[in-house]
């Protein structure tokens, strides 16, 4: 009979300590970290579990807590980043028109030494000015979603094609015919924009080629951008959306690593997400989502909609 | 040599291995950690030796004091470390240590002091 109430008293014993296990876990994932479980003595598997939790949920809180005081170190250098490309365009601009004065009273013959110095001291600027705009565009990421409105895609990217006369360095097609969306067109047109640049920029190819295409998945569209470029190894395939972060290609191509930055920031500020695919050699894919309920229904009501 | 703490046993053989045990229901914290590595370092006169540890009868280990044997000032005291892993909590504790902590020695979990010395002697 004290055998039986043994075995009752553990199993109600057995219940609670479940059910605290259950209560930790439901709190863990609400992220709070408060609870600890008491550890019996027994030194059996509830116990091991019940540690396990434990550890688990100290190890989450540490690393919590880092990752918020990352955010807060990150925010205060995008916000300082901002703030010094600001004060650096009034300097800048101010050296451009310098350097045009200087140019116009040395008119220097176009074989001089004085000329190589002043065409080296303009790209150099232009370099700059570029960085500076770079980053300010980055930091405008955050309005992204303020003032979206109807747009169509096909329509961006043959505006883009056109005014970048994209065509002159690369053939381009577009496979299928584009959504049309509610998106911030600004915003957009930087996606885009920083897509297609990209891939003429790293080309190795004496022709770059560029297809364009839509995919369908449960509640996204994908759109998808291919080229025939060289291909970004796996190593870096996450690291190229990073800030400041470039890979060294053969072709040393001019770059800040600002621009697949702030494509990442405007469709991550939104909601949506950016990824790339791709093999050595074999060209890159950078396919990014757009939520199907952002799609206009009735294409009718955009002027302009080619089908 | 021989020596013991309320919470630890060492023994330094004639194999050049340093064995470790801990008392029953031992809760590890930092500041044991860190006296049970001043205590080996002494014990192995500071040149690394391969350590087996019998974490068996810990019930706990502090994430402080995980962090204290994964780090430098430990691997500088152990050339490799076998775990001795027999209950259900011990078992947890060694693979958090190896997973989350990463040590920076050699470090395997183990069934028996037997494939652990055998690894060790490798």
């Amino acid at each position: 009979m004290s055998r039986l109430n043994d075995l009752a008293l553990s199993e109600f014993d057995n219940d609670k300590r479940l059910n605290d296990i259950l209560e930790m876990i439901g709190r863990v994932a609400a992220l709070d970290f408060s609870k600890t479980l008491p550890i019996s003595e027994k030194n059996d598997m509830i116990d091991a579990i019940g540690l396990g939790l434990n550890m688990l949920s100290e190890e989450l809180n540490t690393n919590v807590g880092e990752r918020s005081k990352l955010d807060t170190v990150n925010s205060k250098l995008e916000k300082f980043a901002y703030t010094t490309a600001h004060d650096l365009r009034a300097p800048l601009n101010s050296i451009t028109g310098l350097v045009t004065l200087l140019e116009l009273t040395l008119n220097p013959a176009e074989d001089s030494e004085v000329n190589k110095y002043i065409m080296q001291l303009k790209k150099t600027t232009d370099q700059m000015k570029n960085l500076v705009h770079g980053i300010l565009e980055y930091s405008k990421t955050d309005t992204a979603s303020i003032e979206e409105q109807e747009i169509d895609l096909n329509e961006v990217i043959e505006e883009i094609i056109e005014i970048d006369q994209l065509l002159d360095s690369a053939v381009i097609k577009i496979e299928s015919v584009l959504p049309a969306v509610v998106f911030n067109r600004a915003a957009m047109d930087q996606v885009i924009r920083n897509l297609l640049n990209n891939a003429i920029k790293y080309s190795d190819k004496k022709k770059c080629e560029i297809i364009i295409r839509t995919k369908e998945a449960d509640k996204h569209f994908l759109i998808c951008i291919s080229d025939n470029g060289p291909g970004i190894a796996r190593e870096y395939q996450e690291k190229i959306f990073e800030l400041f972060n470039k890979v060294e290609s053969e072709s040393k191509v001019d770059s800040h690593g600002i621009g697949l930055a702030t494509v990442k920031s405007v469709l991550e500020s939104v909601g949506e997400r950016i990824w790339v695919e791709s093999t050595v050699n074999e060209g890159a894919t950078f396919c990014f989502t757009l939520k199907k309920e952002r799609q206009v229904k009735d294409v009718h009501t955009l002027s302009g909609l080619k089908k | 040599m021989y020596s013991e703490t309320t919470k630890i046993k060492f023994t330094f053989g004639p194999d050049k291995i340093l064995y470790t045990e801990c008392s029953p229901n031992t809760t590890m914290t930092l500041e044991d950690g860190k006296e049970s590595t001043r205590i080996s370092g002494e014990m192995v006169n500071y040149e690394p030796r391969p350590l087996l540890c019998d974490l068996t009868n810990v019930v706990r280990m502090t994430q402080d004091c995980r962090k204290h044997f994964a780090g430098a000032e430990h691997s500088a005291t152990f050339s490799k470390c076998a775990l001795i892993v027999t209950s259900p909590v011990s078992k947890l504790i060694g693979n958090f240590f190896l997973g989350l902590n990463k040590p920076l020695k050699p470090t395997r979990l183990f069934n028996s002091k037997e494939e652990g010395l055998k690894w060790l002697s490798e």
